[in-house]
């Protein structure tokens, strides 16, 4: 079966748009639509300059969504001086798989001469996946615990680092995901959290109210790889033969997630285009739900946390409280 | 038709097909998803609605399971 665009061997079919690519092809598609999304998000703000650059740090975990977004973002913006990129690594202390993917991200950022700090669970929080995963004190899933830890050293470190954004690799199925469970869950709040925390457009400063604020409180967070389907990205890094990480984390354990998952590609398979359809709708319903929920803009609801001074809206964040339990 | 189907990392198996048969019949076969998977022929990945030629393919599991 030959490509669309040549006469070449196409080696994927996407049924929602109906296009045969060869790999050549394929690849530049995937590259289009994460450029398109950094564009139409408008990340590179206009007064950016080669004396007032910008600082993205990308959350590099050695598997293959990371590891395109940074590829494709060191393609895109490697020799732009406008943009200095910082990878991050976070090791949450889980044996073998998280060494193992370290090894890739190590390759890809030496590669690519990128600088890349590793941050670790055991030397920030005196914890390690492993052992949280035994004593549970919570009675929680593995990635409750490890999602909140995560999420405190990617803000924190993003901020040392001085970023204007921290890019993650979620992608569409992630994304059509998490917006299919906030809409079962009935959650139009966490919707609004959602869309100003991560997925709203930065103010392209022609005032339209489908933007997000800027926030004092939080570096914003931007995912460009949220157009291209899981499998997109993984054929994208397999045809590019970039060093990933493949294995799944031992202690995965988001039963929910795992059902949505089988739902959305059941769903994708009798009705091509379906991820692509829920994150068109739930964009414009998160924005929504972003001007009726959202506050006064000026954060009065949040404060500093009495222990680590991280912004929480209790008195003690729910980071030190898990650190407290363990 | 008889494929040989090697899924990388588990096992092989024997698949009889219909000589019409396309890639995303085979993996219905073997219950996955044209969506988490690629097919490999000869090490090059191939469109799922391809007809299916040759007697060996290689499966190649490219997401993180969910909950199945």
């Amino acid at each position: 079966m030959d490509c669309d665009k040549c006469d070449r061997e196409a080696v994927m079919h996407a049924a929602y748009s109906g296009a045969h690519l060869c790999d050549a092809h394929f690849c530049t598609s995937v590259e289009k639509r994460v450029r398109r999304r950094i564009r139409s998000d408008a990340l590179v703000p206009s007064d950016a300059s080669p004396e007032n650059p910008q600082t993205w740090v990308v959350g590099l975990s050695g598997g293959k969504d990371s590891v395109v977004l940074t590829h494709i973002l060191d393609e895109t913006f490697g020799r732009d001086p406008r943009i200095d990129l910082v990878a991050l690594t976070i090791h949450e202390g889980i044996e073998g798989y998280r060494d193992e993917s370290l090894d890739a991200c190590l390759e890809l950022s030496e590669a690519l001469e990128m600088r890349h700090e590793v941050v670790a669970y055991d030397d920030e929080f005196g914890v390690r996946m492993d052992d949280v995963v035994e004593s549970d004190p919570m009675d929680m899933a593995a990635c409750a615990y490890c999602g909140v830890f995560r999420r405190d050293l990617l803000e924190r470190y993003a901020d040392e680092f001085g970023a204007d954004k921290l890019l993650t690799g979620h992608n569409l199925d992630d994304e059509a995901q998490t917006a299919l469970m906030n809409f079962l869950e009935g959650d139009l709040e966490q919707m609004a959290k959602h869309f100003d925390a991560s997925i709203g457009p930065f103010a392209a400063g022609d005032d339209d109210l489908r933007e997000r604020p800027a926030s004092d409180r939080f570096v914003p967070r931007a995912k460009p790889l949220r157009d291209v389907p899981e499998k997109e990205i993984a054929l994208y890094a397999h045809l590019m033969d970039l060093p990933t990480h493949m294995a799944e984390c031992p202690h995965a354990s988001e039963a929910y997630r795992g059902e949505i998952q089988e739902l959305l590609l059941e769903l994708e398979e009798n009705h091509p285009g379906t991820r692509h359809s829920i994150m068109a709708g739930y964009e414009e319903l998160a924005a929504l739900a972003a001007q009726r929920y959202r506050d006064d803009g000026t954060g009065a609801d949040l404060t500093d946390c009495e222990r680590c001074g991280s912004t929480t809206s209790g008195d003690v964040c729910r980071k030190c409280r898990l650190l407290e339990a363990l | 038709m008889q494929v040989t189907t090697e899924v990388v990392g588990d096992a092989v198996h024997e698949v009889s097909l219909r000589d019409d048969a396309t890639y995303a019949d085979l993996l219905a076969e073997l219950g996955y998803s044209p969506h988490e998977v690629a097919v490999l022929v000869d090490g090059s990945p191939v469109p799922e609605d391809g007809t299916v030629t040759g007697d060996r393919v290689r499966v190649l599991r490219l997401i993180k399971g969910g909950g199945a």
